[in-house]
């Protein structure tokens, strides 16, 4: 397993992919499994740090290959609950005109991934999701 | 790291990753648009949510004027990205 901190800004969003996709090249993960993951983790730490503005320490992740999948690891000591794993239905089907731009990134996730869990205990926050080869189709 | 501009041809290029970071300089360049366009997605890597929000909120704009974007040369993975967002409904997209 490979962790790195990253401060919360969405500037190090930049720095995430980096870590990533380096872990996931050097394992020879295929794109199917690289997109969703990197989809996931920015969507995941990028929410953290939308919606606890007022933390203040680095947010933790952890990816770990495990036979042709991804198993990554996001841990914030800073935390305010959110709970990840809860259904959070979008229109889809709406008309333009009564769409609204945003809460899209957890509606993707649910999707996109094989797994997704949450605990949230003592100001600790752990969102732990994997996905692996061949199980949807993006 | 993401570019958008011009191509000879009057369709708007982006190129790279349009990810929470980079979605500022979308939003840019696109709160300027004021008729149709294409956008030409061929060296287009990857979008996250921020990238479709800009988009969204684009096309709403352009919508009350009659005008609207098309989306050409979308990526598999951009593409199913689209469809799981109910996108491919309010957007006229022709994949690669």
């Amino acid at each position: 397993m490979a962790g790195q901190a990253f401060k919360r800004s969405i500037d190090s969003v930049a720095d995430i992919y980096r870590f990533s996709e380096d872990i996931m090249a050097a394992a020879d993960i295929d794109e199917s499994v690289r997109f969703p993951v990197h989809l996931a983790m920015e969507e995941l730490f990028v929410n953290l740090v939308s919606y606890n503005p007022g933390a203040r320490r680095d947010i933790l992740i952890d990816v770990q290959i495990a036979n042709a999948g991804v198993v990554v690891t996001i841990t914030d000591h800073d935390a305010a609950e959110f709970d990840v794993t809860k259904e959070r239905p979008v229109d889809t089907g709406a008309s333009l005109r009564e769409r609204k731009p945003g809460g899209l990134g957890l509606h993707l996730i649910q999707h996109m991934v094989d797994t997704l869990e949450y605990d949230y205990r003592g100001g600790r926050s752990r969102i732990r999701f994997s996905k692996e080869q061949g199980t949807t189709d993006v | 790291m993401f570019e958008i501009d011009y191509a000879e041809s009057g369709d708007i290029r982006c190129s790279g990753r349009l990810d929470a970071a980079q979605s500022a300089k979308a939003e840019a360049f696109l709160g300027r648009l004021d008729a149709s366009r294409t956008l030409d997605f061929e060296r287009l890597e990857y979008i996250s949510s921020a990238g479709l929000a800009i988009l969204l909120k684009t096309q709403k704009r352009l919508s009350e004027s009659g005008a609207a974007i098309r989306i050409i040369n979308v990526n598999k993975h951009i593409y199913d990205i689209f469809r799981y967002s109910g996108f491919n409904a309010i957007f006229e997209i022709e994949t690669l």
